[in-house]
C-alpha cells in the first residue's frame, strides 16, 4: 500500500488538481484536503503538500494569513514528528510566513516581492535549478550539481533574511535548490536568477530536511513534453523510464515526488 | 526631511465599501494573535506621498482624482493631506496607526512619470499600507498595536514581515510627510 499524502486546499489555492496528480505519477497516494475539514483529521497522512495560488487573496501578504490557520498548526506538529512537508510557491510563502522554514525560533525570513530590473510584479518563465548538497528529503537520490528545468510563477519569491541568515543557511545545507545558467553555474543575475532571490535561493528547507518552500513549480513538469523546448536541455529528448507520467516520459519535477516516495518507502 | 520632501501631500486612498482585506485580518488577529483579542476597529488605507508639487490642494485633489492610476473614485475614496495639523480620515483621537513600506522601494515611478505627463511637474512618489487600530477602552493600544504589528511567529505578529517590510507607529495624526527616503528603510531585521 503506497503512503499517503495530503494536498491541503486552503481558500485561494489552485494547484491542488496538478499536485495530487504529480503525487499519484510518482506512485504516492494523495488526497486532496480541504482546509474546512478538522486539522486534526490530518495526523493519520504520511506527508503534506501546500500547493500553490493565492490562498486568502494574499491579503495583507502572501500566505501571511494562511499561515495562522490551525492546519498550519497541526502540519508544524507532525514536520517535528519528521513527516514531511512541501510549500510549492504560496505554499512556500505559507511556510516561511509561518516560521516552518527555516525553523529555526519564529519566523526567520520572507518571500520579498521580486526585484528584477526594468520590471515589477509578478512574472513567470521557465529556469534552471541546480541541486545542491543538502539533507533535504526533496532531494534524496539527486546529484549535487544535477541542473533541473522547472516554471516559475510569482510576484513574491524573492528569500531575505537578517544579514548573514542566508548565508548560513546555505553553508548548513539549507539552500537544497539554486537557481542556475545553462552552464550549471549559480546564476548571478535576471532573468536567470528571476527574482533576486539572496544566494540565489530557489528553495529553503528546515535543518532536519524534512520541510521543504519551494517557490518553482515541479508538478508543472512532470511530462517531458510541458518542459520548454528552448531549457530543456537534457530533459528534451524522450527516455525510457519505469514511471509513466505522461507525454513524452517523465518530466524533471517528478525527480522531486520520486525523491518523496523513496524516503517515505524508508521511513 | 530634505529639501525635495518639503511640501508634501498626502492621499490616503480607502474603500468605499467594506474591506475585505481589513476584515480577514482584522479576524485573524482577534481569533489567533495574542493581542488581537481587545482589538475593536481595524482599517486599513494605502499612503501615496508626493512630494515636489506647486499645486494648491484643488489642483491635486483633481489630479488624483483624474489619474486612473492612483485611486478608482468609484470604489475608492481619497482623502488629502498636506499638514500633521490635519486629521487623518476616520481615525478617532485613540486609533493607532501603522504605516508599513517594503524595504528600499517605496517610490512609485509609474506614479511620478505620469504626474509628470499630466502636470509638468516632476514629483517624488511614495507608497506604504496604513493600518488604523482601534481597541476596547482600558487596553493599552501602543504596544498592542506595535505586537500586532511586527511578525514574529504565527501567535504574534501580522501586518509587517520585517525582512521585507518597515514598520513606523503614530497616534492618530499621522506626521507629514511619513514615508521616509528608501535609503533609510533599506537594512533588514529592523522597525522603527
Amino acid at each position: 500500500m503506497s503512503a499517503s499524502v495530503a494536498v491541503i486546499q486552503l481558500p485561494g489555492v489552485n494547484c491542488e488538481r496538478e499536485t495530487a496528480a504529480a503525487i499519484e505519477a510518482a506512485g504516492l497516494s494523495a488526497t486532496v484536503f480541504a482546509g474546512t475539514r478538522a486539522p486534526e483529521d490530518l495526523r493519520g497522512f504520511d506527508a503534506f503538500v501546500i500547493p500553490g495560488g493565492f490562498s486568502y487573496q494574499d491579503r495583507v501578504r502572501a500566505g501571511a494569513l494562511a499561515a495562522k490557520h490551525p492546519i498550519v498548526g497541526v502540519l508544524a506538529e507532525e514536520a517535528d514528528r519528521g513527516k514531511p512537508v512541501l510549500g510549492i510557491c504560496n505554499g512556500a510563502q505559507v511556510l516561511v510566513e509561518a516560521g516552518l522554514v527555516p525553523g529555526g525560533a519564529g519566523v526567520e525570513l520572507a518571500l520579498a516581492r521580486n526585484r528584477m530590473p526594468a520590471r515589477d510584479g509578478y512574472y513567470t518563465r521557465w529556469i534552471r535549478v541546480r541541486v545542491e548538497e543538502t539533507p533535504c528529503v526533496f532531494a534524496r537520490g539527486l546529484e549535487p550539481g544535477l541542473v533541473i528545468p522547472l516554471p516559475m510563477a510569482h510576484g513574491e519569491g524573492r528569500f531575505v533574511g537578517a544579514t548573514g541568515r542566508m548565508e548560513a543557511l546555505e553553508a548548513a545545507g539549507q539552500i537544497p535548490f539554486r537557481y542556475a545558467r545553462s552552464d550549471g553555474r549559480v546564476a548571478t543575475e535576471f532573468p536567470d536568477d528571476p527574482n533576486g532571490s539572496e544566494r540565489a535561493a530557489a528553495g529553503v528547507c528546515n535543518a532536519r530536511g524534512n520541510v521543504l518552500a519551494l517557490m518553482p513549480h515541479p508538478e508543472r513538469a512532470i511530462a517531458r513534453d510541458a518542459v520548454a523546448r528552448s531549457i530543456a536541455g537534457a530533459w528534451s529528448a524522450p527516455a525510457p523510464c519505469d514511471l509513466d507520467a505522461g507525454a513524452g516520459g517523465p518530466g524533471p519535477g517528478l525527480l522531486l515526488f520520486r525523491a518523496l516516495r523513496e524516503h517515505l518507502e524508508d521511513a | 526631511m530634505n529639501e525635495t520632501r518639503a511640501g508634501t501631500w498626502q492621499a490616503w486612498i480607502e474603500p468605499i465599501g467594506d474591506d475585505p482585506e481589513a476584515l480577514s485580518a482584522a479576524d485573524i488577529a482577534r481569533t489567533r494573535l495574542a493581542a488581537g483579542a481587545r482589538l475593536g476597529d481595524l482599517r486599513r488605507a494605502r499612503l501615496i506621498e508626493i512630494s515636489g508639487s506647486a499645486r494648491d490642494r484643488g489642483g491635486v485633489e483633481a489630479l488624483l482624482h483624474d489619474s486612473a492610476l492612483i485611486y478608482n473614485p468609484h470604489k475608492e475614496r481619497c482623502h488629502v493631506r498636506r499638514d500633521a495639523a490635519e486629521p487623518v480620515p476616520g481615525a478617532p483621537p485613540d486609533t493607532r496607526l501603522l504605516l508599513v513600506t517594503e524595504r528600499g522601494r517605496t517610490r512609485r515611478p509609474a506614479i511620478e512619470r505620469w504626474w509628470s505627463r499630466a502636470a509638468r511637474e516632476r514629483v517624488t512618489a511614495r507608497e506604504g499600507m496604513v493600518w488604523a487600530l482601534r481597541f476596547e477602552a482600558g487596553a493599552d493600544a501602543e504596544s498592542m498595536s506595535r505586537e500586532l504589528g511586527t511578525l514574529r511567529d504565527p501567535r504574534h505578529g501580522l501586518f509587517c514581515n520585517p525582512f521585507a517590510q518597515a514598520m513606523d507607529a503614530s497616534g492618530a495624526r499621522a506626521p507629514v510627510p511619513w514615508i521616509g527616503d528608501e535609503d533609510d528603510r533599506a537594512g533588514r531585521g529592523v522597525t522603527r
